[in-house]
């Protein structure tokens, strides 16, 4: 005989009859957002980080002239690097938190989700619960990041909601990101540098001040330059980029899907199941 | 004709270089208990995976009749989740329609008292109780155990083998990992794993042949 008969099979092995599939998703669904929701490290960095970060990133950029370019329509715009800086500063803070929440909780239950397949739940199930999962916390994190910034900056309400847009399509990216790194990396700490150092680079560089890079078409190769166009565009230059704000959702889709097929394969189940002699077996006596 | 309920036959296995199986065989028949027997690093826990399905063999065959219930070595519980929700989540998986069988495994293990309680804040002997009951909730026909009592204290370990017999008593056949066998006549076949092996000890039940070199 060789290995091949024991190649995985294509389907988690087969529930007894009882509860109709379907029944599988309500649990699966509160116990992702609980799961997510149950990080105390990422609520104290919501609640406290966020505003710290706002105040210390307003402080060292001051009210600093900046020149920003909109890629859409080549247009430069004089603006106010303190403003321009609160963005950023919104954008790597809900980067971090939901990338840091998303990863830890994947990465925890990585063991306990395979468990759960082999059991029986259906791998789409879970799929589908997680990334709803993710999807709540990242819109939460950014509605909240978008509520405190009133408190440093008013921009008016349409350059406000696309300010909040951009922070919802960046939490979904790195939430997804943290979904990839969650079901691939082997330790913690690799997993935290790269979604730290990630997060740094990808949206500090976006910001013109004291940054060389700024303004250059290198930029549009990260997940922050679609949210950062569209935030800017709609607070600072009275226009909605609504390609951008897609580009940026492009990130989240790719990063969500290469996470959610390594899931899947992580999480398969292998069976050599045979059963034909399974009625023979004789009735159960209650316990 | 009575049917195998599990058959191995020439199963291998290396991880890199160390080869830990080499051509195990093993058959197993309906409400038969077994105890595969044998020293830490000796590749007990790989022949159980294999047996269970989450591990690749590098040759080989398993073949399995019914539903199976798979124990592993290290619980592999949700931290955050409470015992109870962790009822609920594996009922969910088994699609069962209640957790009248789950309580029933809980006041049987003596743990019932804990069902509010996040499994992180478990003692390694409540966590076994609870991995165990995860893994019998659907009422298996093959169960699988790797070290089932680790951690257990004596008054558990007692309720362990009543249970064990119970499941019997209803047709269930076991297959218990284990480093040490107390008392041996509990099993109808002891299995020594040794040098990648698998070589019968004692059969109680007369056949002989469940293992073969």
């Amino acid at each position: 005989m060789s290995a091949a008969d024991l190649a995985p099979s294509p389907a988690a092995p087969a529930a007894p009859p009882g509860a109709p599939a379907f029944r599988q998703f309500p649990v699966a669904w509160r116990f992702a957002l609980r799961n997510q929701a149950r990080n105390r490290l990422a609520w104290l960095l919501l609640i406290a980080f966020v505003p710290v970060w706002y105040e210390l990133m307003a402080g060292i950029a001051g009210h600093t002239p900046l020149t920003f370019k909109l890629y859409a329509t080549g247009r430069v715009l004089s603006v106010d690097g303190g403003h321009l800086t609160l963005i950023t500063a919104g954008l790597n803070a809900v980067t971090m938190i939901v990338g840091f929440a998303v990863f830890a909780a994947i990465r925890r239950t990585l063991a306990f989700d395979k468990r759960l397949v082999f059991a029986g739940y259906r791998q789409a199930t879970l799929i589908t619960a997680k990334t709803l999962a993710i999807a709540v916390i990242a819109a939460a994190v950014a509605a909240y990041t978008s509520l405190v910034l009133l408190a440093f900056w008013r921009p008016g309400p349409a350059g406000w909601a696309a300010i909040a847009a951009a922070f919802a399509v960046i939490a979904l990216a790195y939430g997804a990101l943290g979904l990839l790194l969650g079901v691939l990396v082997r330790n913690d700490l690799e997993g935290f540098f790269l979604i730290i150092m990630g997060s740094l680079m990808d949206t500090f560089l976006q910001n013109p001040l004291g940054n060389p890079l700024a303004n250059k078409p290198v930029l549009e190769w990260f997940p922050s330059f679609g949210p950062t166009q569209f935030a800017v565009a709609g607070s600072l230059g009275h226009t909605a980029l609504w390609d951008h704000l897609a580009l940026g959702l492009a990130w989240p889709a790719a990063f969500a899907t290469a996470g959610l097929l390594i899931f899947r394969a992580r999480t398969r189940t292998r069976t050599h199941h045979d059963r034909r002699a399974a009625d023979s077996r004789p009735a159960r006596g209650m316990l | 004709m009575t049917q195998a309920v599990l058959e191995a036959r020439d199963i291998s296995k290396a991880y890199r270089r160390h080869q830990v199986l080499r051509g195990v065989d093993l058959t197993v028949w309906p409400g038969q208990l077994v105890a595969v027997v044998g020293e830490n690093g000796s590749g007990k826990s790989t022949l159980l995976k294999i047996l269970a399905g989450t591990l690749v063999a590098d040759r080989g065959q398993v073949r399995m009749c019914g539903t199976l219930g798979y124990c592993p070595q290290d619980p592999v519980l949700n931290d955050s989740l409470t015992v109870g929700q962790h009822l609920r989540y594996f009922a969910a998986a088994r699609r069962l329609r209640s957790l009248a069988r789950a309580e029933e495994l809980m006041n049987l293990l003596g743990y019932e008292q804990y069902r509010g309680q996040v499994a992180g804040e478990l003692s390694g002997g409540t966590r076994q109780k609870l991995n165990l009951t995860l893994a019998l909730l659907h009422d298996p026909d093959v169960l699988l155990l790797d070290e089932p009592y680790q951690g257990f204290d004596w008054e558990t370990y007692l309720r362990f083998w009543d249970l064990a017999g119970d499941l019997r008593a209803g047709g269930t056949t076991i297959v218990i990992i284990t480093h040490l066998v107390f008392e041996q006549d509990r099993f109808d076949l002891l299995a020594d794993l040794a040098d990648g092996q698998l070589t019968p000890r004692e059969a109680r039940s007369g056949k002989d042949d469940h293992v073969r070199r």
